[in-house]
């Protein structure tokens, strides 16, 4: 059917393949997505169409939307209108839940098929739905889902949201960011003479291209001029459809210039009561437009033909016309059987020109948003509602009230205090000890917390403050304070908070943990988790599932953290995450997978990430566990489930969400060093350390021994170091060990374990085989329960003292220990590593060593050239069968230059000074 | 097709162009090497408006990087991501650029000076400062805005995040070569000399040089930023007074401050 209507497909034979084999081409995750941008008329719409019958002959579900220019659209419109066709309502019980229920009707809607998503004019799509989309292209909604959506690119100018988001998911391999181009000079001809038939003048197809610029909408409906017989061309597509405007009956132009006041699509129904004529009278008008190419009918109702002509017929509607017809669409709207869309009423009261009447829908439609955590889109409602009131009306403070705290939750925090400072100046203000309060609240969610301090503080001056508004005073401040590592002051505030009556279960909770949490790090920790294991119990008896939530969340963060009781964190993060509620439980587990991998129980570990997946966790917190899980993949040496989990991570992100970049770059540095990609490792632990506050001591600790690690790996594997990288990554050691002398202690431990892993590094880099401060570092590990950096530690340490060649029979029981931990994690390249050192110096693992299934030995090098790399070993055979530099470097694909100097190192180790003499002990060990 | 209006060097154009750098080193790679192609368009060579822009501004992402190794930012993450949002506009403007009335998605500020490239030629300081002007009066407010959101954070005054802004900006000032006092006064004349809508816009902000101005611009787009219809209006509106200033920087008059 879509032929006739569309007119021919000329020159996008090869774009249309594409697409749909990068759709069928599901990345690691499952899923695949193509964007195509492109101006007006440019032909994404058609290829959408195209491509989508196309994928459905090939037994894909296809579900279609469009998203809305109404400016203020209902969240998740697009994909909720889709999910509606196939009579699917979403009813969500929390936030992490929608996402859940979305998904849960996509699948169903997929039936064991693939699913194809398309979405058109996605430029218009609200936050919630790029959202959505993120979370469904991550894979976390388990939905074998392609999606296909068409930008303008007019729109991606300057700070729209999608340009970011297209910016981060160009880069992974599932999706593809097309731009379509408009068509060239030949492929517009041939489009002209489709359209022409027989014939074209060549003058006539050139002007045709010249005025379209090769915009297929444009070249199609001229040529159609061309064909009609209409001798002078119209230069701009207005002139076209403004002639053609001239042609139409009256009854039909009414029809069209109705449709363009609405939103599309235009129901029958709808129409009939929009203009007043008789059924068979308004069939016809109807027919006369889409004859005249004016609007095209589908199974949902009216559009016009394209978003040019509704654009073009804006500006031909008098003010006072759409007036009227935006209040027949109120009133049609309001007058049908079921509950009216809130966020369609509204728009066409507005523009009706009648607040007082479109105020009730704007609100009702805040309520809306805010029913599906669109909060976003709820808080410009509410300052839509406060646009349509005047300064005296006495609605206004609650619609204040609301606005505030709707900016608070969707993070507009400047707007949420500016509308805090409206409410406090009317006359029916709540309290000021409320309003401090929330001001304290709204601060600290934006980060200015000497601000928040002073607005606790007023607070609990104020006189009209009650006692329970007192002690929650004292308890938000007990825990912020403990936030800024003010442990004395939060002690003070949180043991005020307790004392009072009249506080909620949820602040004696806040007050206790802040309690436990600052004693414990006031060197008091068993005061401390006494403390707190009493906030879970108040929490328990309370049975409030945020509550109990909250309250083993700090036990177990305390537990498995300052403490280092790992085990025990990890035990009280798993039962609190039974009892919790969704979010909160999805954190314990986090907690509970985190303490587990630090304890070498990487297979528990991944059963409690199973679980916690099960959850469904949608936004910071599957960022987080998704984090988690690769770390795991990286251990087991599974590179292509942890490229899944990194770009799924990288999916997420791409909708905001900096906290999380620096573990991603550590995990892809891990993970590429495995592969022996040593740049890739370089590149991600460089651009770590760029980003890296100075006072993230832990986290640039992590980063730095990853970097001097692969700097290291490099220089073993006879690669090129990076003199200037190395400079930086010692760079930060240093400003590590400066900076861990004010950190608190249980900080400290963890930074100086670090210094001593990326020391022991700089040795090996270096070339200075030395096992001290490997024993150091392994020691160090040991100390803090943590088996995976401590056995690694002890590889090394063997290795250097198997290098050193004195006292050999020292580095059996490191690396024997070392193997063992390995075998027992499962770290599959971690283990496999060691074994290659074993051989390497002809060290048993194990008295049964033989029985151990493990790779073809490489050839036997002999003691003399156990000190030499893989590399140089290469390049000394090489040298033996007399090669010159220049045809060793040919041969090894290395230049020349570094050819020599592998030569000076193997010339230094093998204690010799000419290649006679290198080529001797060569051909003596082999 | 496309024309193609980088002549010998479009197709290194185009490979180039494919790269979309996500850090600051990559930044700075593809400023070196975009350097390297951009001494190569006919028939200006080295001496083409874009090139003395381009020229400085590689220099200044180049002091960028030194800083941020140096630890002598507050908030590194907020400034790398700035850093390559900033650019990525610089990028895109030359990814749709095809010639005078032929790139609808360039903006028009870039425009006025891509079109200057093939000549007549124009002295190297204010067509450096041709660039300038686009990249930090109309680029860098949206970039701001970008990076804010990205991070979740705010355009608050006082923040280290303005903190690190504004050491950019000095960046900017200490690189272009008499960009200051005496420079600043004939900068001023020539404002003067111009009437209206300019003016306002520099709300006598020009002791600073634009320092502020990007700034307060970008607290002013952040507050639009979920309204598609306001923003685009203020994009439009951002890109006219720029567009204003380059014409004047490029005309003969522009030859005063050198």
């Amino acid at each position: 059917m879509a032929s006739e209507e569309d007119g021919p497909l000329v020159g996008r034979t090869g774009t249309l393949t594409q697409i749909q084999s990068d759709l069928r081409n599901a990345g690691p995750g499952g899923t695949s997505a193509v964007f195509l941008t492109g101006e007006s008329g440019v032909g994404k719409s058609r290829l959408l169409r195209e491509t989508a019958a196309a994928m459905r002959d090939a037994d894909f579900a296809v579900l279609s939307g469009t998203c809305l220019d109404i400016g203020d659209a209902s969240p998740l419109h697009p994909v909720l209108q889709a999910l509606r066709q196939f009579d699917h309502n979403v009813q969500p019980a929390d936030a992490g839940d929608l996402l859940d229920r979305v998904s849960q009707a996509l699948r169903e809607v997929a039936g064991g098929r693939r699913l194809l998503l398309v979405l058109d004019d996605l430029q218009w799509a609200d936050r919630s739905t790029r959202q959505l989309l993120l979370y469904l292209l991550a894979g976390l909604g388990d939905v074998p889902l392609a999606v296909l959506a068409a930008v303008r690119a007019e729109a991606l100018h300057g700070a729209h949201p999608l340009r970011k988001v297209l910016a981060e998911l160009r880069r992974l391999r599932s999706v593809r960011v097309i731009d379509l181009a408009p068509l060239d000079r030949e492929q517009t001809v041939e489009l002209v003479a489709a359209i022409a038939g027989g014939t074209v003048d060549p003058e006539d197809a050139e002007r045709v291209y010249k005025r379209s610029g090769g915009n297929p909408f444009v070249a199609e409906e001229l040529a159609r001029d061309l064909r009609d017989g209409r001798v002078e061309l119209s230069d701009t597509l207005r002139e076209i459809f403004l002639s053609r405007v001239d042609e139409l009956p009256t009854a039909a132009y009414a029809v069209v210039r109705a449709i363009a006041a609405g939103v599309e699509p235009v129901g029958h129904e709808v129409l009939a009561r929009i203009v007043p004529l008789p059924e068979d009278q308004l069939i016809e008008a109807v027919r006369a437009a889409v004859a005249h190419r004016f609007v095209i009918s589908q199974q949902d109702g009216y559009r016009l033909r394209h978003r040019l002509v509704s654009e073009i017929l804006a500006d031909e509607v008098l003010p006072a016309e759409a007036t009227a017809l935006h209040r027949r669409y109120a009133e049609a709207l309001e007058s049908g059987d079921t509950e009216p869309d809130h966020a369609r009423l509204a728009h066409h009261w507005q523009r009706a020109g009648e607040p007082a009447r479109a105020l009730p829908s704007v609100v009702a439609a805040a309520r809306d948003a805010e029913a599906l955590y669109g909060f976003t889109e709820a808080h410009r409602y509410w300052s839509t509602a406060l646009d349509l009131t005047t300064g005296d009306a006495p609605e206004r403070t609650e619609l204040l009230a609301h606005a505030a705290e709707s900016a608070h939750r969707c993070g507009e925090h400047q707007r949420a205090l500016a509308r805090l400072d409206d409410l406090a100046s009317r006359s029916d203000a709540p309290s000021a000890c409320d309003l401090h309060l929330r001001r304290a609240r709204y601060l600290t969610a934006a980060g200015r917390t000497a601000l928040a301090e002073a607005e606790y503080v007023h607070a609990l001056d104020a006189p009209d403050c009650s006692p329970a508004q007192r002690a929650s005073a004292a308890a938000q401040l007990a825990e912020l304070l403990v936030h800024l590592g003010r442990y004395a002051d939060a002690n003070e505030r949180a043991r005020e908070a307790l004392e009072m009556t009249g506080a909620t279960s949820a602040d004696l909770v806040r007050a206790s943990a802040a309690l436990g949490y600052s004693a414990a790090f006031r060197e008091d920790p068993a005061a401390g988790l006494d403390v707190l294991r009493q906030a879970v119990e108040i929490a328990e008896r309370s049975g409030h599932p945020d509550e109990i939530g909250v309250a083993y969340l700090h036990l177990a963060e305390l537990l498995a953290g300052p403490l280092n009781s790992i085990e025990e964190g990890v035990l009280v993060a798993r039962r609190g995450a039974e009892k919790a509620s969704r979010t909160y439980a999805s954190r314990l587990l986090a907690i509970a997978a985190n303490g587990l991998f630090r304890v070498g129980q990487w297979a528990e570990a991944d059963a409690v990430l199973d679980t916690a997946m099960r959850h469904r966790p949608s936004g910071a917190e599957a960022v987080e566990l998704l984090l988690s899980r690769c770390r795991l993949w990286v251990g087991f040496g599974d590179a292509e489930q942890a490229h899944r989990d990194l770009d799924a991570v990288a999916t997420l992100l791409a909708g905001g969400g900096a906290r999380h970049v620096l573990p991603m770059l550590t995990l892809r540095a891990g993970n590429a060093m495995w592969l022996a990609r040593w740049p890739e490792a370089r590149a991600a632990v460089q651009r770590g350390l760029l980003e890296t506050r100075s006072d993230d001591l832990v986290l640039i600790g992590i980063l730095a021994w990853h970097g001097l690690r692969a700097e290291a790996e490099a220089h073993a594997a006879g690669d090129q170091v990076d003199p200037l990288a190395l400079r930086r990554l010692k760079a930060s050691v240093d400003r590590m060990a400066a900076g861990a002398h004010n950190a608190a202690v249980q900080v400290r431990a963890v930074v100086d374990a670090y210094i001593d892993l990326c020391n022991a590094e700089i040795s090996r880099v270096e070339g200075r085989p030395d096992p001290t401060p490997w024993a150091r570092a392994a020691g160090a590990w040991d100390k803090r329960q943590q088996p995976y950096p401590a056995a690694y530690a002890r590889l090394r340490q063997a290795e250097a003292i198997l290098q050193r060649k004195v006292k050999r029979a020292t580095a059996v029981t490191p690396l024997r220990e070392a193997y063992a931990t390995a075998i027992a994690m499962g770290a599959r390249p971690f283990a496999a590593e060691i074994v290659s050192v074993a051989q390497r110096y002809r060290v048993a693992l194990a008295d049964d060593l033989d029985t151990v299934p493990m790779p073809p030995p490489e050839p036997d090098p002999g003691d003399e050239l156990g000190a030499l790399t893989q590399r140089e070993r290469e390049v000394l055979a090489a040298l033996a069968e007399g090669l010159t530099n220049r045809e060793i470097g040919e041969r090894l694909f290395i230049s020349e230059r570094t050819v020599g100097v592998h030569v000076g190192h193997i010339f230094d180790k093998l204690q010799v000074r000419t290649r006679v003499q290198a080529s001797r002990v060569y051909l003596t060990a082999a | 097709m496309t024309q193609s209006v980088w002549g010998p060097v479009q197709r290194e154009m185009t490979d180039l162009l494919q790269g979309y750098p996500d850090d600051v080193p990559a930044v700075v790679d593809q400023l070196t090497k975009l350097q390297d192609i951009l001494t190569r368009v006919p028939p200006l060579l080295l001496e083409n408006p874009l090139c003395d822009f381009n020229k400085l501004y590689l220099t200044i992402t180049e002091g960028v990087l030194e800083k941020l190794y140096d630890g002598e930012f507050k908030d590194p993450a907020f400034l790398s991501r700035l850093d390559v949002e900033f650019a990525a506009r610089y990028f895109d403007a030359l990814r749709a650029w095809a010639g005078t009335d032929m790139s609808p998605r360039c903006p028009q500020v870039w425009s006025s000076l891509f079109a200057r490239i093939p000549g007549p030629d124009c002295r190297p300081l204010p067509s450096a400062c041709a660039g300038v002007n686009a990249h930090i009066n109309y680029d860098l407010p949206f970039a701001l805005v970008t990076t804010f959101d990205h991070l979740g954070t705010e355009p608050v005054d006082d923040s280290d995040q303005h903190h690190d802004y504004l050491v950019i900006n000095e960046i900017f000032a200490d690189s272009i070569p008499g960009l200051r006092r005496g420079y600043l006064e004939k900068w001023q004349l020539l404002i003067d000399m111009m009437n209206g809508c300019l003016d306002d816009w520099w709300q006598g902000e020009a002791v600073e040089y634009t320092r502020n101005v990007a700034w307060r611009n970008a607290q002013k787009l952040w507050c639009l930023r979920n309204d598609m219809g306001a923003l685009d209006k203020e994009r439009a509106g951002l890109d006219r007074v720029a567009t204003d200033l380059n014409r004047l920087l490029l005309s003969p008059l522009g030859a005063f401050l050198q």
